[in-house]
């Protein structure tokens, strides 16, 4: 008669451990839905962010930009090139 | 008791009648609707658009790219004061303010309106700042053209399909439009009585794969330059229009394809549909004497001559089933060597080629090189048209042929066969794309193709020869960058028009690739209906020579021989 009254009391113990536990976990985790939803905004807006600077960085290293910022700042396109196929002379004294 | 008995034990039956009813309405009869309303508690569907994949330079740059951008509504029901609400945001829209103000009393029943369709960020937040009651923004992604219209023909443009969704048309957009696109997908997000997200329940999605990244062989400063060249020429020369590209003749990347008149794939709607061809790969023209190598080194290569051989025809004009050929300044030198054939493109000289050919063969060479064959470049859109059926071809013809008129090729299909010409006998498969890259990041490389070998390496040896030969001697030689060695040969060609040939109008082109003796580019230049002079050697060839002096600055190859050796 013993061993079932003991087999019965460690389920019923094991049941309200498991219950205890159940509970602490779920009390735990009951608030991370919002901090996800914090998490996934802020992450949105990393990701706007990034999007927006890269549209600005491709805008300003394309040719046409650079085109005209060199205009304003006086460049102008070398015509000629020289080659140097042969040694420089070289001043001895 | 033994009606009460049973009494009670009908009365139980019953009533679990009825519970089996109720049961069998809930879960059968309503089963769908309470399913769908059980959903729509604890979670949503969404579905998970994907991002189009940008088109990048071979430097990395994305060429096209997405933008963020907003639609602007508005709840007319939240709006008090319309004249106000116009006021304001007139001129951050940039719509009259009448216009707004009948927008919001027509639709004032409404709950949601849209004011415009597209607005930047920046505008975006301007108008956010306002704080109008009922004012909302609906994010979307555009098509973003850091480099504006350049290349616009080769990149094609992205509009919508019958169903509303994004989709690619002409050039890359369209060739590739599977791959750009990735495919949507759906998740599902449980949340719990307040609206907020369960955790454990978020990783159901399914099924989204962002779309893939092309990166080309195409070269940003080449291409900018090609565009920028082409159209001061075809300004020059009072051109209807003009095309040309560049192709590594080693592995047949394109460095830079261009053609005007163009649009602005920004706006393409605005722009006549006729303009979004690429005609680089949908148009069709006679080539004329930019052939001309091709049929030599076809002749060559079957031993039938050599670049020493004397043509024995070439005193005059030579006839040909009653037709009188002639050449193109009506000047002919007797027993020219076949190189001098090609340096005066001497179209007497091109017929005795052809007899020595003979139809056969020369559509054998003509089957080999291309021509009458798609090249299998990756754009949509290309055509090629068919050579004529065998038993179709005359006298007249067959020696035609040898001098580019009566026959019709796309200048991809040219450009491809002058790759066999500066690639050691090896023709190249086209290519725009280089590389794609899969949103995981991984690269899959699309390696270079020989499509065939027309000629051997010392046929294409001779060849080019007797095209440096052609640039030094030939009637373009004044624009040819000094020091170079530069294998060219000009073209005109006649249009035909209602069964003749107009005298006034041609198609000026010329093919060419440099260095001679280590090729770095393989370019074509076609020029439409020129007005300042009909002749490839005062349009084609100075263009060409202008747009392969900044190539070789560009590269860095310096010149094999000082000016003055050159001169000697």
């Amino acid at each position: 008669m013993k061993r079932p009254v003991l087999i019965i009391g460690g389920l019923c113990l094991m049941i309200f451990t498991l219950a205890l536990a159940r509970v602490a976990i779920v009390n735990s985790i009951s608030t991370t839905g919002e901090e996800l939803v914090t998490i996934q905004t802020e992450l949105e807006e990393y990701k706007r962010k990034n999007e927006i600077l890269k549209e600005k960085y491709l805008q300003e290293s394309s040719l046409i930009h650079l085109e005209e910022k060199a205009e304003k700042f006086g460049f102008v396109e070398a015509k000629s090139q020289i080659n140097l196929s042969a040694p420089l002379p070289l001043a001895r004294n | 008791m033994t009606w009460r008995y049973r009494f009670a034990l009908g009365l139980f039956f019953l009533l679990f009648f009825f519970v089996v009813c109720r049961l069998f309405y809930w879960q059968v009869v309503r089963a769908q609707e309470l399913v769908s309303l059980g959903k729509a508690q604890y979670g949503k569907e969404v579905s998970l658009t994907t991002e189009r994949g940008e088109i990048k330079t071979a430097d990395d740059f994305s060429i096209v790219a997405n933008k963020l951008a907003y639609l602007v509504y508005v709840n007319p029901r939240l709006v008090k004061e319309r004249d106000t609400y116009a006021e304001r945001l007139s001129p951050l829209l940039e719509i009259e303010e009448a216009t707004i103000s009948a927008v919001l009393s027509e639709n004032k029943e409404k709950y949601w309106v849209a004011l415009k369709q597209t607005v930047d960020n920046k505008t975006k937040e301007r108008i956010a700042n306002l704080n109008l009651p009922g004012v909302g923004f609906e994010e979307k992604r555009l098509r973003f053209y850091p480099e504006g219209s350049l290349s616009a023909k080769l990149l094609g443009f992205v509009g919508k399909d019958d169903y509303g969704e994004d989709k690619g048309y002409f050039g890359l957009e369209g060739y590739y439009d599977k791959q750009l696109r990735g495919k949507a997908g759906t998740a599902t997000i449980i949340h719990d009585a307040s609206g907020q997200p369960i955790l454990a329940k978020m990783n159901e999605s399914v099924h989204k794969i962002d779309g893939r990244n092309l990166v080309l062989h195409i070269d940003r400063t080449l291409q900018y330059m090609l565009d920028r060249e082409l159209k001061k020429g075809i300004e020059t020369y009072g051109a209807v229009g003009g095309m040309a590209a560049i192709m590594n003749p080693k592995t047949g990347g394109i460095l830079a394809m261009s053609s005007f008149p163009s649009y602005d794939p920004r706006s393409y709607h605005e722009y006549s549909d006729k303009l979004y061809r690429n005609p680089f790969i949908t148009d069709t023209y006679e080539p004329g004497s930019t052939l001309k190598p091709l049929v030599m080194g076809s002749a060559i290569n079957l031993d039938l001559l050599t670049p020493d051989t004397q043509c024995d025809i070439c005193a005059g004009p030579v006839s040909v089933s009653g037709y009188e050929v002639k050449t193109w300044n009506d000047k002919y030198t007797a027993n020219s060597t076949m190189t001098e054939v090609i340096q005066h493109s001497d179209n007497t000289g091109m017929v005795f080629v052809g007899r020595l050919l003979g139809l056969d063969r020369l559509l054998g060479y003509f089957n080999k090189f291309g021509i009458g064959e798609m090249t299998g470049i990756d754009l949509q859109g290309e055509i090629a048209p068919d050579l004529r059926p065998r038993d179709d071809w005359y006298a007249i013809d067959l020696a035609t042929a040898t001098f580019g008129q009566g026959i019709t090729v796309t200048p991809i299909e040219l450009l491809t066969a002058f790759s066999a010409i500066a690639n050691g006998g090896n023709r190249m498969e086209p290519h725009v794309v280089a590389s794609v890259e899969t949103s995981e990041g991984d690269i899959i490389n699309i390696p270079p193709k020989v499509l065939n070998k027309p000629v051997s390496a010392q046929t294409a040896r001779i060849i080019t020869e007797m095209m440096v030969n052609a640039v030094d001697k030939g009637e373009s030689k004044w624009a040819k960058p000094k020091g170079y060695r530069i294998a060219g040969k000009t073209g005109t060609a006649q249009i035909p028009v209602a069964g003749h040939y107009d005298p006034n109008k041609t198609i000026t082109s010329f093919v060419g690739f440099g260095p001679a003796d280590d090729p770095q580019f393989l370019m074509l230049v076609v020029i439409d209906r020129p007005s300042s002079s009909i002749y490839g050697s005062e349009t084609a060839a100075p263009l060409f020579f202008n747009v392969a002096k900044h190539v070789l600055a560009y590269y860095g190859i310096p010149p094999t021989k000082s000016e003055s050796e050159e001169e000697e």
